[in-house]
Order: C-alpha cells, then structure tokens, then sequence
C-alpha cells in the first residue's frame, strides 16, 4: 500500500471553504495516511479553540487519521508544497482550500498511481463547466483550450500539465522556488517536470472536485502584477527550453570533471556552468536569470536527500538521465 | 617522476581543509620516494619540494599527468583530473567518503570507516580537521 500524505496549504480560508476541505477529506473511502494543514496566514490563528475544527480535529482522530497543522513560511504555496515533497511519502494528495474533493477521489487517483504515473489528477469543476471536448492537455496548448479538467472526464487521458489538486509522485522533482508568492505556474511548472522526468501525467474520470472559486482570499492572494510577470517569465523560459535537458553545474571544479563523463549520455543538453574550461556551457547567473530557483539541480543537495551511498558519477545520471 | 597534489581548496573561514594531509606526514612521505616528485597547486601553499609548479591551466595539468609515472593526491579536484585522463594514481582519504567521491580505478587509501563525517555532503567548514584520520605515510609507500 502506498504510503500517502495529504497537504491542504490554506490562507484567508478558516472560516469559508477550509473546514468543508477538511471534513471532505476526513470522508473519504480512502484515507491518507497523513494529513498536514499548512497554515501561510498572515495571522495564524489557534484553531482549537473554534468549535468547528474542535469537531473536525475530533473526527481526524476517531477515524485515526495521523493529522498536523503546520505553520508556514509566509513564501508562497510552492515552498509548502515543497515541503510536503520532502517528507519521505510515497505520493503527496494536494487539495486546495478551496477546492472540496467528491468522497472517492484519493480512492480513485489511487488506482492509477503505478510506477510509470508522476502525477493524476480528476476534474476540477466550477459552475458554468466549458467545453473542454477539444482540450487537448498538452503544454503548448496551455493559453489556447480551456484547461481538459475543468469539465467532466470521461475516460483517462495522458496529458502535459496538471492543474489545482491532483495526486503526485513524491521527492522526484522539485517545486520552483523562484517564484514570488503568488507561485503562477508552480503546479504547471511542476507536473511538467514530472513528465519531462519520465512520468506520465493522467487525468481520470470518476474523481471530481468542486472548485468554490472566491475572489477573496486564497493561497494566491496577492494582486501585484509584477509578482505574475515574474512568474510567468520563469515559466516562458522553462518552456522555451522544453525540449532540452536543463543541467546547472552550481558545484566544485572536480565536479565538473566527474560530470563530463556523463554529459554524452544526456539527451540534448543546454548546460550552464561554473567552469567553462572544463564543461563548455553558459553562466550560472543566466541560469538564475532564467529560471528563477536553480537549488533544484544542486547535486549535493539531492545527494543529502536522496541518502546517496553510490559515486558522485551515478548521482549526477540519476538526476540528468 | 611523481605528480603530489597536497592539498585541497581552501575553505571560506580559513580553517584547515580537513581533506589535507598533514604536513610532517607529507614531509615523512616525500622522504621514502625515491622518485623526482613534482608539486602541483596553487600559489601560496606550503612547499614540500623543490620543483613545485603552481597555477597551471587545466591543459597544463593534463600535459603533467600525461608524464608522470603515477601521482598522490588529496581528496581534490587533481584526483578527478588524473582519472579523466586514464592516469591511475593514489588518493589520501580522511573524512569524504572515496565510494562517493572516488573512483574504483584509483588506489583509495582510507584509514577507517570510523573517520568518515556523519554527512558527506555538507559543507567542509563544519567538519573540524583530524590529522588521526589519514593513513601513515609507511602504509602508502606499499601502494606506489
């Protein structure tokens, strides 16, 4: 059985459509494993002492489901999320704190969580439903259909990005941290990573989230403009790069010898460097520029992550390959 | 001739590398080689014989390594250098693990496991220097 932690991140939501996330997700036919409420108010509040989550807390531990509630770093959603991917689960459940899953959907997303899948996701429904018969999924598609999961899904789909809630692999790839707080794009920047790791994208039918959309609030509450250009300029240079393989060598001289080994291997590589003499590329501040966060592609980091007993040779495949 | 390369970088907070090997242990070491020995690094370290050649380019390097019969090195970035030109030498290990950091071609002299620091991927200013933890220059004599 996979092990499965389930991550609300919420703002401005304890007392409109959180407890209605929390209650749904305490009825599901099949429960997390865990579940962590990242709290990124600007104000956190105690929510034991509200007779509404005294109940909701209750029901978590008379159903002994294993719960937390975690204050957050006041970055954005990305850095929760981030978070929750590194805490050594199987598959992280993302649900939004305003988006209140159906009772099957973990069960169902669950069905489609095999080796080859990095993230599933259902329909993420919002009164009026668009016409989504055309929509394709694909990310060069994004800014041209209306999103395939944003009416019913009738049968599953291999797609290129996902959207809101949806289950993934975790501790394969990184969310952006370069975003402002506002993370645009983070999910779709992340899901895409998944896929470019090797994974399919699905969205499936049977596994419905209604979307209670409400202008006020939110984990993305912010309105500055400019922390959306920003994001949305990280994305746009993620994706002029899509069909390479990004490589950020931010690491020691030796490193970079070690490295060059497997640089052959690495299916159409744009590399950025910190010594071009020994690995022909582009600066590491283009890199920072471009993308924004370049922490994701430190290979002592995933090294500390990943527990790595193996040669620094086959740490840098494993990222790169 | 012998290629040595003594020491690794230099650490931000000026603290002793604890990948380097001591200095009497290197001085005890370069008196059993019978052999020419050429140091190799960069300008202002501790020289341990008279022809020491610091600075040189990658390139430069290469060319040395191409001549020399074998080398002795630290834990640095000479060891993968000599390695990405097929040279085989031998590597003073300490506290880095020469599973991660070493290659299998080389001779990877470790004294114990028991030195090893408890994370090997942070960084080296935390990691206080011990000289008990590198093999006595009588034991690496046998390897070269």
């Amino acid at each position: 059985m996979p092990n499965v932690l389930c991550s609300v991140a919420t703002r401005g939501r304890y007392f409109t459509t959180l407890p209605m996330v929390l209650n749904a997700i305490a009825n599901q036919t099949r429960l997390p494993d865990k579940l962590i409420i990242f709290d990124d108010n600007d104000e956190p509040q105690d929510m034991r002492n509200e007779f509404i989550y005294q109940h909701l807390f209750s029901i978590f531990d008379n159903k002994k489901i294993s719960w937390e509630w975690q204050f957050a770093e006041k970055k954005g959603q990305h850095y929760i999320h981030q978070r929750a991917n590194t805490m050594g689960f199987d598959w992280v459940w993302r649900v939004d704190d305003d988006a209140i899953p159906e009772l099957n959907v973990l069960e169902n997303l669950l069905k489609f969580a095999n080796d080859k899948i990095g993230a599933v996701g259902g329909s993420i429904l919002t009164d009026p439903l668009p016409n989504t018969k055309s929509s394709t999924g694909l990310i060069s598609n994004i800014n041209k259909e209306p999103n395939i999961q944003w009416n019913y899904i009738y049968k599953p789909k291999s797609i290129e990005h996902l959207h809101c809630s949806f289950l993934y692999r975790a501790g394969v790839y990184d969310f952006n941290l370069g975003l402002s707080r506002v993370a645009h794009r983070e999910e779709t920047l992340f899901t895409y990573g998944l896929l470019k790791k090797g994974y399919k994208l699905l969205v499936i039918p049977m596994a419905n989230t209604w979307h209670f959309k409400n202008p006020e609030g939110g984990i993305r509450s912010e309105t500055k403009k400019e922390m959306f250009d920003h994001d949305e300029k990280i994305y746009q240079n993620f994706m002029q790069y899509k069909d390479n393989t990004i490589v950020v060598l931010n690491c020691g001289m030796g490193d970079h010898i070690v490295f060059n080994k497997v640089l052959q291997d690495i299916k159409n590589p744009i590399v950025f460097t910190c010594y071009p003499e020994i690995v022909k590329g582009k600066s590491i501040a283009e890199a920072q520029a471009l993308f924004g966060d370049i922490d994701q592609w430190n290979i002592y980091k995933k090294m500390d992550f990943w527990h790595w007993t193996d040669s620094l040779e086959n740490a840098f495949r494993k990222m790169y390959l | 001739m012998i290629l040595i390369a003594p020491y690794a970088q230099k650490l931000r907070n000026g603290k002793q590398n604890p990948k380097n090997y001591p200095y009497k242990s290197w001085t005890e070491l370069i008196g059993l080689i019978q052999k020419p020995i050429i140091q190799v690094g960069l300008e202002g370290e501790n020289k341990l014989v008279n022809d020491c050649r610091f600075n040189l380019s990658i390139q430069e390097l290469k060319n040395l390594i191409q001549e020399c019969d074998t080398w002795i090195s630290v834990d640095s970035m000479f060891q993968h250098l000599a390695w990405s030109c097929n040279k085989k030498g031998i590597v003073l290990f300490s506290q880095s693990n020469p599973d991660i950091f070493g290659h299998k071609e080389n001779t990877n002299l470790l004294k114990d496991k028991i030195y090893l620091r408890h994370n090997q991927f942070l960084w080296w200013e935390d990691t206080p220097y011990n000289s008990d933890a590198f093999v006595d220059p009588q034991e690496i004599i046998k390897y070269l």
